[in-house]
């Protein structure tokens, strides 16, 4: 028996290509003939084309607008309303509207296309846009009774801006056209969702298309589903010029025309009893989907369920609306929804703690969900609730209660002090309190029909399945399943490329799905397998019985139920747990913003490689105080204006203070090993926490980042009683 | 990216010559003129490269300056001992700036004449004046919280990004220029050129002349200087507001001081008033205050910036209390 690899930390699958040059990225790529494209797009926020003029010989280019499109001009997706290339209508900035296409790249950025527009009124305001592409009602109990039982009741308005992704390789495809088809090859997520897109662009049957994952450098949800667009037109140029076509942005490109986070508004009224028992919870959030639907419905769905935070009460009301803007969609990024709204429920906890004189963790230990309790949509926690135990854990593990209280009293006595510009630093610590479903949401799973498929090898088996590599490592995860699952070394389990030619759909790279749901479809297989083998090693099944290939779907586990109307039930298989603890500086002179110590407890069911589970969550962290303290969008007439690095900033490493993770299990038990998700988790908590730790410092906030000039307007003229706290 | 020509030249004379021929710019340590190339704001038909010309050392003169090759590097100038315990400002001013990789290949010539972070201005869909005179600033009524409080003119209001221009300035630096007829020596103050209506001319630098030489002065201030940068995060990033200050005491009382400014202004900007308030006053953080003011008084803020002038000023104030203590 082979020593057990999961809950090891094993050598990446990937790992060896990548730190020794050998992977081979997107742009690593050529082939015979390969020629450039270019996408010509819109420099208006809402409007008509009017016509469209080349400055330049075309003789040598291929040109392709819609009237090229074979099939229907859409980016196949949720709502279908997204065209790959502009018509008539323009709805954003960066809207595709032509393709250019040439061997020798100068002439290709020399070429010179003016096109007229007539323009139209554009629409920023989320909160007031009239188009709403998705609404959401979440009713548990009578929220008039809630109100009527309440002590108290706080309310407060939150919001949070765009975010980007920031991947490290920017978007980019090669399509191939071969076999009266086309084959493309790029860095993406979701290889099924390209493959659907261009069937339905091209008006091509499935075995005509191919769609090959190669090296990706990062997504985030940035590469969900903003592949499909690119690939249709590298696809349609390839198609039309009959030759092989590279279209790969640069930062500029990528960060002006592709999906960001989306903006939230998100108003809280919450009813508690004096002892801070939650009686009522009532939220409305509304995001800002842009031009065109793409996911935003399954982003506010994720993002609604998840807005009350890890908290139990019985009369809750939620409103979610994703309404249209003339700016570029937005669309999937870690966490999707869920930093959101659980921005604004955990700085809403702690205001509610303070109009209570509670200190933030007694009031989470109050209302925190436990084992049986019953969600916002009326699911019933299993025995691996752990909000408590995270909570706990890092309460001890931070000394919290103390730091928290001598930082209020030195706020406190600060304040007496009348002088103009206040002494030295203020320290702050803050907590946040969350949680994260993993998979597809509602009745997705069940929709998505994932299968995986494992295929017996001389050592021991190959993995087939969709789901990609993008960093987060999804191959050596997989192959650690599979390993201990068929009683086979590490080293035996190959894992095949995701070529839709060659694996079946396992379903998108999304939703902290690939573990536990796409994990345990290849554990099936792998239990499946060990049982057809027997006694057999590989080699001697071979050579007796021929190949064996096992494929395994997707089974909803029989205690799960979700009715997407009344939008009750089982939202999710279940849920990760954590706790993130913040601690700041505030330089009271400068206004400048540190974190000088963050820790987070995660609850994730089963780490089965541990080391790049604590990267999922350190990276995640960082990337949450990004989100908190630096990274701003600048839209400006609908269009980014800071679309490059130098004005759009992501934390360095100085700006990160080191993080303290600790991981605890509690198996969830349709997970593989027990395993749960944890891709998306950990940016879920960075912003309250730090939020919440500028207020303990005396400045409140309600809207992030926290730029300097925010924190400057935000000092906190201290409520008598506290002085005496 | 357009095609352009490159060539790397050995002395002056060659570099000059070169220079004279088409749309040609020098290139030295390359870390601000390449990307302003891919970004199509920067399109140079010839490169010339001057980093093999014999101008990078840092020099003692025997009348007790010190005169820095164009060539030297901002690291090895912010590490040059002699710069540490003179010059103390000089060397947390550069230090404060981009990365340690990125220092290892800026020169010092190359830093005088980096250009502004504007949005804008780095975004050529955009109306910018300093990139094409005539039309028009996207700032103006943009997204400004960036741009400058001090020395904006109609047509401009981006700010100067050098953080080592301006402890430069606060020491009373000069700029040996090259040209075809002849060399010229520029007090820093004058280098750098203020929008005024043409915001495409920044410094007093020709089309083909070179930077050779950056003189520093033997100042009163000996160690007494401090730069304080205050910017939104700690690397990789300008300044939103920066002080350079130089102190020279006579028992607890200023006899002289110099204050500059960088981050608000459209030039690395010496504060003149702040200095008048200092000289012959008790230094104590009351005057500082009072310099802070001082410095600000002029300051003319924006939709997005007005937080800036008590930025500038608190970073005034510290960067004194620093220089005093130190
Ligand atoms: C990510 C990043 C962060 C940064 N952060 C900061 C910061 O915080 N603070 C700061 O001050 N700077 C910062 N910088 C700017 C950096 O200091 C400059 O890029 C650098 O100093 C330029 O020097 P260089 O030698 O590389 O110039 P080059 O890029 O080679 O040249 C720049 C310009 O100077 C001209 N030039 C160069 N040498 C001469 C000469 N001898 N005579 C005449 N003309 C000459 C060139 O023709 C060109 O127009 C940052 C840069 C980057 C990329
Ligand atoms: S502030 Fe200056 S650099 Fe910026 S857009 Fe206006 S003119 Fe251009």
């Amino acid at each position: 028996m082979p020593s057990r690899s999961v809950g090891r930390s094993v050598v990446r699958k990937e790992g060896r290509g990548k730190v020794t040059g050998a992977a081979r990225y997107i742009d690593d790529l050529t082939f015979p003939g390969l020629i450039h494209a270019r996408t010509i797009r819109s420099t208006i926020p809402a409007g008509e084309i009017v016509d469209v003029a080349f400055g330049f010989d075309t003789s040598g280019f291929t040109l392709v607008d819609y009237r090229d499109i074979p099939g229907r001009n859409i980016v196949a997706l949720i709502d279908d309303d997204q065209p790959c290339l502009a018509e008539r209508l323009v709805r954003h900035v960066a809207e595709p509207i032509l393709l250019l296409a040439h061997a020798d790249r100068e002439a290709l950025l020399a070429a010179d296309v003016r096109i007229r527009y007539r323009e139209a009124v554009p629409t920023y305001d989320a909160t007031t846009s009239p188009i709403a592409f998705k609404t959401i009602a979440i009713d548990k109990g009578r929220i008039d009774q809630g109100f009527r039982e309440a002590d108290v009741i706080v309310e407060g308005e939150y919001r949070t801006g765009h975010q980007e992704q920031l991947y490290i390789e920017p978007n980019g495809v090669i399509a191939v056209p071969e076999h009266g088809g086309v084959t493309v090859y790029g860095s993406m997520q979701c290889p099924y969702y390209v493959h659907r897109a261009l069937k339905v662009l091209l008006d091509l049957p499935d075995d005509k298309v191919r769609v090959v994952q190669t090296e990706t450098g990062g997504g985030f949800g940035g590469k969900e589903e903003y592949p499909s667009m690119i690939a249709g037109h590298a696809a349609l140029v390839a198609i039309k010029a009959q030759r092989p076509v590279k279209l790969v942005y640069d930062r500029v490109e990528d960060m002006l025309a592709t999906t960001k986070r989306h903006p939230a508004v998100i108003r809280h009224r919450t009813g508690v009893k004096r002892d801070g028992t939650l009686t009522a919870i009532d939220i409305d959030a509304v995001i800002d989907g842009g031009a065109y639907a793409t996911l935003s419905a399954v982003v506010l769905s994720r993002g609604v369920i998840h807005a009350t935070g890890p908290y139990r009460c019985d009369h809750i009301r939620i409103r979610g609306r994703a309404t249209m803007t003339n700016t570029p969609p937005n669309g999937a990024f870690r966490g999707f929804g869920a930093p959101q709204t659980q921005f604004a429920a955990e700085v809403h906890m702690d205001r509610i703690a303070e109009a209570l004189g509670i200190d933030p963790v007694r009031i989470r230990e109050i209302n925190a969900l436990r084992p049986g309790d019953r969600t916002a949509t009326g699911q019933r926690l299993g025995r691996d609730c752990s909000a408590l135990a995270v909570l706990r854990e890092t309460v001890k593990r931070t000394d919290f209660k103390r730091k928290w209280r001598a930082y209020a009293r030195l706020k406190a006595s600060r304040c007496l002090k009348a002088s103009r510009y206040k002494e030295g630093g203020s320290r702050g610590i803050g907590l946040s309190l969350f949680f994260h479903g993993a998979g597809f949401t509602g009745g997705g799973e069940v929709k998505l029909a994932s299968k995986a498929s494992l295929a017996l090898t001389d050592r021991g088996a190959r993995i087939l399945v969709a789901s990609t590599e993008i960093g987060q490592g999804t191959r050596t995860m997989h192959a650690q399943i599979v390993a201990d699952t068929l009683g086979v070394p590490y080293d035996c389990v190959d894992v095949n490329a995701a070529d839709t030619g060659q694996v079946p759909d396992s379903g998108p790279t999304v939703a902290s799905r690939t573990c536990m749901v796409v994990g345990r479809i290849l554990q099936r297989c792998a239990e499946d397998m060990r049982e057809r083998l027997g006694r057999l090693t590989p080699r001697e099944y071979l050579k007796r019985h021929g190949p064996l290939v096992i494929t395994r779907e997707y089974e909803r586990p029989t205690d799960m139920a979700w009715d997407d109307n009344s939008y009750r039930g089982d939202a999710y298989g279940t849920y990760g747990w954590a706790c993130d603890v913040a601690e700041i500086e505030v330089d009271r002179e400068t206004w400048e913003v540190k974190p000088i110590a963050f820790t987070t407890v995660h609850e994730i069911g089963k780490a089965i490689h541990p080391v790049l589970a604590l990267g999922q969550i350190e990276g995640g962290s960082a990337q949450g105080l990004g989100y908190a303290l630096l990274e701003e969008v600048v839209m400006r007439d609908g269009r980014m204006a800071n679309a490059q690095l130098t004005n759009y900033i992501i934390p360095t490493t100085l700006d990160t203070p080191p993080i303290d993770v600790v991981i605890l299990e509690n198996p969830y038990k349709h997970g593989p090993f027990g395993a749960k998700g944890v891709g998306e988790m950990p940016i879920d908590g960075p912003a309250p926490a730090a939020i919440n730790a500028l207020r303990n410092a005396g400045f409140d906030l309600r809207e992030i980042p926290a730029t300097p000039e925010r924190v400057m307007v935000s000092e906190k003229q201290e409520p008598r009683h506290a002085l005496h706290a | 990216m357009h095609p352009f020509s490159y060539e790397k030249v050995t002395n002056e004379h060659e570099a000059l010559e070169r220079a004279r021929l088409g749309k040609a710019t020098f290139v030295a340590g390359g870390t601000t003129l390449v990307d302003l190339m891919k970004l199509n704001v920067e399109v140079p038909t010839a490169l010339v490269d001057i980093n093999g010309l014999p101008l990078n050392q840092i020099e003692d003169r025997s009348d007790g300056s010190i005169r820095i090759g164009a060539l030297v590097r901002n690291g090895d100038l912010a590490h040059d001992s002699r710069i540490q315990s003179r010059y103390r400002v000089l060397s947390q001013a550069i230090l404060a700036g981009a990365s340690a990789q990125l220092r290892n290949m800026a020169t010092t010539g190359g830093n005088l004449m980096q250009r502004t972070r504007c949005y804008y201005f780095r975004d050529p869909v955009y109306p910018c004046n300093k990139r094409q005179p005539g039309a028009g600033c996207a700032a103006m009524d943009g997204y400004n919280r960036i741009h400058a409080i001090l020395g904006a003119s109609d047509t401009c209001i981006a700010t100067h990004p050098s953080d080592m221009a301006v402890a430069l300035v606060a020491l009373d630096a000069s700029v040996h220029i090259r040209a075809a007829n002849g060399e010229r020596v520029v007090p820093i103050m004058e280098f750098h050129l203020l929008p005024g209506d043409t915001p495409d001319r920044e410094t007093v630098i020709r089309p083909g002349e070179l930077i050779t030489y950056v003189t520093l002065p033997s100042g009163p201030f000996g160690p007494r200087s401090a730069y304080v940068k205050l910017r939104d995060r700690a690397s990789y990033e300008f300044a939103l507001a920066s002080a350079a200050v130089a102190l020279q005491l006579e028992g607890t009382t200023v006899r002289s001081a110099r204050v500059a400014l960088g981050g608000v202004a459209t030039k690395p900007w010496r504060a003149l008033e702040a200095e008048q308030v200092l000289t012959g006053a008790a230094a104590n953080k009351a005057t500082f205050l009072n310099a802070a003011d001082a410095a600000l008084t002029g300051a003319v803020p924006r939709r997005h910036n007005a937080y800036k002038i008590e930025l500038a000023k608190r970073a005034v104030v510290r960067a004194l209390a620093d220089a005093l203590t130190h």
